[in-house]
């Protein structure tokens, strides 16, 4: 059940990757800011489910095997694809201003969804020994860990685009 | 065609509007003088214009081209607040670099050339961290006007200028002036500037509160459009 | 052709630069001398496992201090604001970023190629039997952490906390190349050549050169003017 709920969080996370590099790549098109909380909003929450399933997953491993770590193909990869997130949304943190934030945010979005099936693939050669075997199950829990996803993401969502709201509230009132 | 034409921009940072419908024009040979309080928008409207950041609305045109066009990056000269010239070269490779960064003839001639006409000739092979303020500030004017541009963009130019910097810039730019360039400056030195605007812009919060020709009021009293014009008139 | 000459001259620019000045390239070579002794404290060069971890210890040492000299990249623009004056001349953004990366390449380089002997020196590997190929994978390699580090370089050079963005960025990015480029050049470092097994990796270091480069390429315009 914890090793299903793993898998799940992971098909999630990629749906995630793939909606937040579309949405980038549309916001540098259009330079609209919805599709830049929409990154942002899709990015955070799959980070977040992500983690989560990484340790749903470890605690499986451990209550299967004995030990916490067990340098599982599918483990480990999605390890990585939260230190490939991490430092998006680190670099979200880092630049203040509205536009230059977006569009580097934007970048990075590209460039980590371009690195996924590389990584996927490398951390599968070098674990299971160039097996390429990643048989993510697709069991039931993909339906409520995506719709839970999609709930949180939408609430992320309405979040940033009121924050935005404010926040342009404020420096109009300020000059005044 | 104008020069340099502003159409309707707007530039916002994130959601706040820097620049609010500017729409101003400078016709070849023109010299306009940007004023306005700080944080008025002088120095985004310029780099706007030079093409270092995109309006969101509204539309730049050099010559009828967008900034960014090469051919457009060609004819425009820039000085910016920093001297835009390498610490670690030496004034004749910095000047030789850009010469050929513009695709010039012969830019190691032209490089010369420029040191000549800056009064810089002596201190060619020196490296410009040992210049002092005004060598790097002439420096600084010799590589915007080494690719011979027709539009020049100045933000500030007489600022922290010494005496002799400033005679060698006012001197390039009368010259300019009467070779019919164009020149967009903005200036706290309302008196340098005035002297020489055929033109004046008035920026105020991001919005353009006056443009029109300089008349004698303005030369005999500079603070005139402030005061007419600005916040609070 | 004008393109390539675009190139070359903002490549000789930042070599002659960096030359003059040797900041990076010295950091950057003292960080992996220094890697490379504190490591040997934890190897006994006498043992088998040493052979094994070789590759990867060297491009730990290659990527990290390479870090170091990417980061300069784009930052020694910053000074006097000599950025917009290149962004401002008309020349392509790619033919600026590729300059910047063939400077950077060849200055990375330089540093793993003292480094190299250094390292056969303390842990007493024999690598010049497979030179050659051990040189390809060098430049296969480099290239990925240059791409990587140049593109981040350039996003990164107006933000606060530069100096950790930077690496933040670039190495889960670079993972799949670095885990090629390890596993190449553990067999090559040893003087033994590429196993039929690993070509794959060879295959995957040159796909991910390939893809970024391409990347970086299309996406270097927004980078530099946002």
């Amino acid at each position: 059940m914890l090793a299903a709920l793993f898998d799940s969080s992971v098909w999630t996370a990629l749906a995630a990757a793939a909606i937040a590099a579309i949405a980038s790549i549309l916001f540098l098109r259009s330079r609209n800011f919805l599709y830049d909380s929409l990154a942002l909003a899709v990015s955070e929450i799959g980070l977040v489910l992500l983690a989560a399933g990484i340790v749903a997953g470890a605690i499986a491993g451990r209550l299967a095997g004995g030990f916490w770590w067990t340098w599982d193909a599918r483990l480990t990869t999605a390890l990585v694809g939260v230190l490939l997130y991490a430092p998006y949304l680190m670099l979200r943190r880092a630049i203040e201003e509205p536009t230059r934030r977006a569009a580097s945010a934007a970048v990075v979005s590209i460039f980590a969804l371009f690195d996924i099936p590389l990584i996927a693939v490398a951390v599968n050669w070098w674990l299971a020994r160039r097996t390429v075997s990643l048989p993510l199950s697709t069991g039931w829990t993909i339906l409520p860990v995506a719709l839970l996803g999609a709930a949180l993401a939408s609430i992320r969502f309405r979040q940033e685009q009121q924050r935005r709201a404010q926040d342009a509230e404020r420096r109009t009132a300020q000059e005044i | 065609m104008s020069a340099v034409a502003v159409e309707g921009v707007w530039k916002y940072y994130g959601d706040y509007p820097a620049l609010r419908d500017i729409q101003l024009e400078a016709a070849e040979g023109a010299c306009l003088a940007l004023i306005g309080r700080n944080g008025a928008g002088k120095t985004t409207l310029l780099r706007t214009i030079a093409g270092f950041s995109s309006a969101q609305r509204g539309k730049i045109k050099i010559f009828g081209r967008e900034p960014r066009e090469a051919e457009a990056r060609r004819r425009m000269g820039f000085i910016g607040h920093g001297i835009s010239v390498y610490d670690e070269l030496s004034a004749l490779e910095n000047l030789t670099l850009f010469g050929k960064l513009y695709g010039l003839p012969d830019p190691k001639k032209s490089a010369n050339e420029w040191l000549e006409r800056t009064g810089l000739e002596r201190v060619r092979n020196g490296l410009v961290r040992e210049f002092s303020r005004g060598m790097r500030q002439r420096l600084a004017v010799a590589r915007a006007f080494l690719h011979e541009p027709t539009v020049l963009l100045l933000d500030e130019p007489f600022t922290a200028l010494d005496d002799r910097a400033i005679a060698v810039l006012q001197r390039l730019l009368r010259e300019g002036l009467a070779a019919r360039k164009t020149i967009v400056m903005s200036t706290h030195q309302l008196r340098e500037a005035l002297e020489l605007a055929t033109h004046v812009a008035l920026l105020n919060r991001g919005q353009l509160a006056f443009h029109g020709a300089r008349t004698q009021e303005m030369v005999d009293d500079p603070g005139y459009v402030y005061a007419r014009y600005g916040e609070g008139a | 052709m004008k393109y390539f000459r675009q190139i070359a001259t903002v490549a000789v620019k930042d070599v002659r630069a960096e030359l003059r000045t040797k900041e990076a390239i010295n950091a950057s070579l003292a960080f992996a001398l220094m890697i490379l002794l504190l490591f040997s404290y934890t190897f006994d060069p006498e043992q088998e496992m040493m052979r094994q971890v070789s590759g990867g210890l060297l491009w730990i040492v290659f990527a990290f201090a390479g870090t170091l000299t990417l980061n300069r990249s784009f930052a020694r623009e910053l000074p006097n604001d000599c950025l917009d004056a290149l962004i401002a001349a008309p020349i392509p953004g790619s033919a600026l970023f590729l300059g910047k990366c063939f400077a950077s390449f060849v200055l990375v380089l330089a540093v793993e190629l003292v480094s190299l002997p250094v390292f056969g020196i303390f842990y007493r590997v024999h690598w010049t039997p497979q030179f050659p190929a051990l040189f390809g994978v060098l430049l296969l390699g480099t290239w990925a952490l240059t791409i990587i580090g140049t593109i981040f370089s350039a996003l990164t050079v107006n933000i606060k906390l530069r100096e950790v963005m930077l690496p933040m960025l670039t190495y889960p990015i670079l993972m799949p190349a670095l885990m090629s480029a390890m596993r190449l050049t553990t067999s090559l470092v040893n003087g033994q050549p590429i196993p039929e097994d690993d070509f794959a990796w060879l295959k995957m270091l040159i796909g991910f050169d390939l893809v970024f480069t391409a990347v970086s390429l299309a996406l270097v315009e927004t980078v530099l003017v946002g």
